[in-house]
């Protein structure tokens, strides 16, 4: 394990981004910032994406380690010390450069540093801590910087790197402290959880002296955030998306972000995916989140012990709804704001847009449509003055074979009637697939 | 019939709903066309008029007094838009919200009254051309010529320009930069520490357009590569990166 003097630039990155890119936090959002006019860069709060790699995932940052060397072996990682990998480390000089010419051209919203561990944990802290120094200081970058708070490094350090920052991450790993000592012999539970709670108060205590002093440096302004690795422990989705809520609550995390392993290392501890990594899986999860966040869902109503894991053919959010009928239908021109985000098919902005839309008129069916609501999914839940589009069951079954067979179009009136005919047969509604019926739905 | 006609730009379009109003011929008998993009019509009386920047502001600070600057934004946005018979549009959403038996609460929520065709097409306008500058945040790829300026090339559907230039020049402040629109012929150049303007029908000098700066080839390679080892090849998708990023856009980046 060598780390190769005078490599060239070119190399050195495709390293160090090759070793980076299982991390999926890749945001640039949560925090408006104009520039000062004297350095370069501002930021918006909702993010942009400069790029899109290979795998459909956006490239908003400047994704790197800054070395991929490392003392710890978890069993999942790239990195790990027993991993015979090429391993490079950047200077503090070649990440501003590359953030600065990288940036003014346009390519990329800003930095993000994070690294394997180089001798300990405060020494690879204090060379982020630097690099991060002469970027804001010296280089002048007022752009988006997101860095890894290295568990196990000094509080004092951390807190330092807080100010230069927008946003900090610790990387909860796995989703239980059995399986982080099961795959992570390095870490525990408890290191992960000191630094997130650190920068969890830090954030706190600044908030309020900006309140008193305007021009009072901010720490991690754009929050913090962490990820979990999905599929390569036998947690099941509830118990993730329980995590993921206390999270939310506890740590007032602004994002948790959820990884499908992937696998990179054989090893007996791992599992074999031989259908990839369990990507669909990652999906509802993420579904989920979104409900957590802004639709005012609570993880104990999507799941449950006894329902563990999401639906693979439905949505969480239509999932709930079916099981929920009873809350159904809900009427357009009356229902408040919380009541609409419950609805398939409407979201945050379209509600909004209705509750502003309906001040002056009452909507029907097509301004629905206009307004955004996607009626292929909403309309079986909802009423416009108190009709439905077309005359429709409300009952389990029928929605969801509708909901499952009718993907693109909204069903026509024939689907509640049917024509009787002598050879009567299933071909109305297609047969029911074996998996679904195994699934239980 | 009257039919004004007025020039493609979002004074042009101001000045004609200035002059269709105060016509006085009635907003019925009104109406508003682009003078590149219409076709003659039959029984009809054709008024040509003269963008005045003086009119324009007139009604831009009514627009903004009486329905709001949401209002005002999204109008201004539908403007910039390409499709053909938006000035119409855009007076029918103007005389909603500011004939005079209008209350004040009505005239700043007209924005939102979906149910109106015009307004819903003003809105959607808006939201195209929105998003469509909101593309150019994102995929705008500057090259660093010889002389130092930075220089990007795009194609855009609508007008765009004005709606990024705020936040580029608030991003490179000290940097000489230029944004051509080569659908448009129009030029954003922004000067170090100077305020951003459009020099509309102006194409850049060709031959200075591809001198490049010594370190520029290399710079790019840094970017492609980047791109490339960035991509997590058990995850490759790539129907889910061109819904994200359209092929159109590709042909001016760097890294497309």
């Amino acid at each position: 394990m060598e780390i190769a003097k005078n490599m060239d630039l070119y190399k050195k990155l495709e390293i160090l981004s090759d070793a980076a890119k299982y991390d999926v936090a890749c945001t640039s959002s949560g925090i408006d910032r104009k520039g000062s006019g004297k350095g370069m860069g501002n930021c918006t709060a909702a993010g942009i994406c400069h790029s899109f790699s290979a795998d459909g995932r956006c490239i908003a940052l400047l994704k790197i380690l800054f070395t991929n060397e490392c003392v710890f072996d978890c069993k999942y990682c790239v990195n790990r010390s027993s991993n015979d990998v090429e391993r490079a480390a950047f200077t503090p000089d070649e990440v501003c450069r590359l953030t600065i010419e990288f940036y003014r051209r346009n390519y990329i919203e800003g930095l993000f540093l994070s690294s394997g561990i180089l001798k300990s944990p405060s020494y690879t802290m204090e060379l982020l801590y630097q690099t991060l120094y002469k970027l804001r200081h010296e280089y002048h970058f007022e752009g988006y910087i997101h860095v890894k708070a290295i568990p196990g490094a000094p509080q004092e350090l951390i807190e330092k790197t807080g100010f230069l920052a927008d946003r900090m991450s610790v990387n909860l790993e796995l989703p239980t402290a059995e399986s982080l000592r099961r795959l992570a012999p390095h870490k525990t539970r408890k290191k992960i959880l000191a630094p997130m709670r650190q920068v969890q108060l830090s954030r706190k205590e600044h908030k309020n002296e900006l309140m008193l002093f305007k021009n009072a440096p901010q720490f991690v302004p754009a929050g913090q955030s962490t990820q979990m690795i999905i599929g390569a422990t036998p947690e099941n989705d509830y118990q993730i998306l329980s995590v993921a809520e206390s999270l939310y609550q506890k740590f007032e995390l602004k994002r948790v972000f959820y990884s499908a392993f992937v696998q990179v290392n054989q090893d007996a501890e791992l599992p074999a995916l031989p259908g990839g990594p369990p990507l669909l899986r990652e999906h509802r999860l993420y579904q989920a989140d979104w409900l957590l966040r802004f639709y005012g869902f609570g993880a104990g109503e999507l799941l449950s012990e006894k329902r563990p894991n999401f639906n693979v053919f439905l949505d969480p959010k239509c999932d709930w709804a079916l099981s929920h009928l009873e809350q159904f239908p809900v009427e357009i021109n009356r229902a408040d704001y919380y009541t609409l985000l419950r609805v398939p098919g409407i979201g945050p902005k379209s509600a909004q847009r209705i509750i502003k839309a309906r001040r002056i008129s009452s909507l029907d069916f097509a301004d629905l449509k206009r307004a955004g609501v996607v009626l292929k999914r909403a309309i079986y839940f909802i009423t416009c003055s108190g009709r439905q589009m077309y005359p429709l069951k409300i009952e389990e079954d029928f929605i969801l074979r509708n909901l499952m067979y009718s993907q693109s179009r909204t069903p026509a009136e024939t689907v509640t009637y049917r024509q009787l005919s002598l050879f009567d047969d299933d071909r109305v509604f297609g047969e029911v697939p074996q998996q679904l019926l195994q699934a239980g739905v | 019939m009257v039919i004004f006609q007025c020039e493609d730009s979002v004074d042009g379009i101001f000045t004609g709903v200035y002059d269709a109003w105060d016509s006085r011929i009635g907003h019925e008998a009104v109406a508003l066309r682009l003078r590149e993009k219409m076709d003659l019509e039959l029984f009809a009386e054709y008024r040509e008029v003269e963008t005045d920047a003086q009119k324009a502001a007139k009604v831009a600070r009514s627009v903004r007094s009486k329905m709001g600057q949401d209002a005002y934004r999204v109008i201004y946005q539908a403007a910039l838009s390409a499709y053909p018979e938006k000035a119409d549009c855009i007076y029918r959403v103007i005389v909603h919200g500011m004939s005079a038996n209008v209350t004040k609460y009505e005239a700043q929520n007209v924005i939102w009254n979906l149910q109106s065709r015009d307004v819903c097409r003003v809105f959607e306008l808006s939201r195209k051309v929105g998003n469509e500058a909101h593309r150019y945040f994102q995929f705008v790829r500057f090259r660093e010529l010889d002389s130092g300026v930075l220089f990007s090339e795009i194609q855009a559907e609508n007008q765009v320009l004005p709606l990024i230039g705020e936040h580029f020049s608030d991003r490179f402040p000290n940097e000489n930069f230029m944004i051509y629109d080569n659908g448009h012929n129009d030029c954003l150049i922004h000067g170090k520490q100077r305020p951003w303007f459009i020099l509309r029908d102006t194409s850049p000098d060709e031959v200075a357009k591809d001198q490049l700066a010594v370190r520029e080839e290399e710079m790019q390679e840094l970017w492609k590569g980047f791109c490339r080892s960035i991509s997590v090849e058990a995850r490759e998708n790539r129907g889910l990166q061109r819904q994200f990023w359209p092929l159109k856009f590709r042909r001016w980046m760097t890294e497309g």
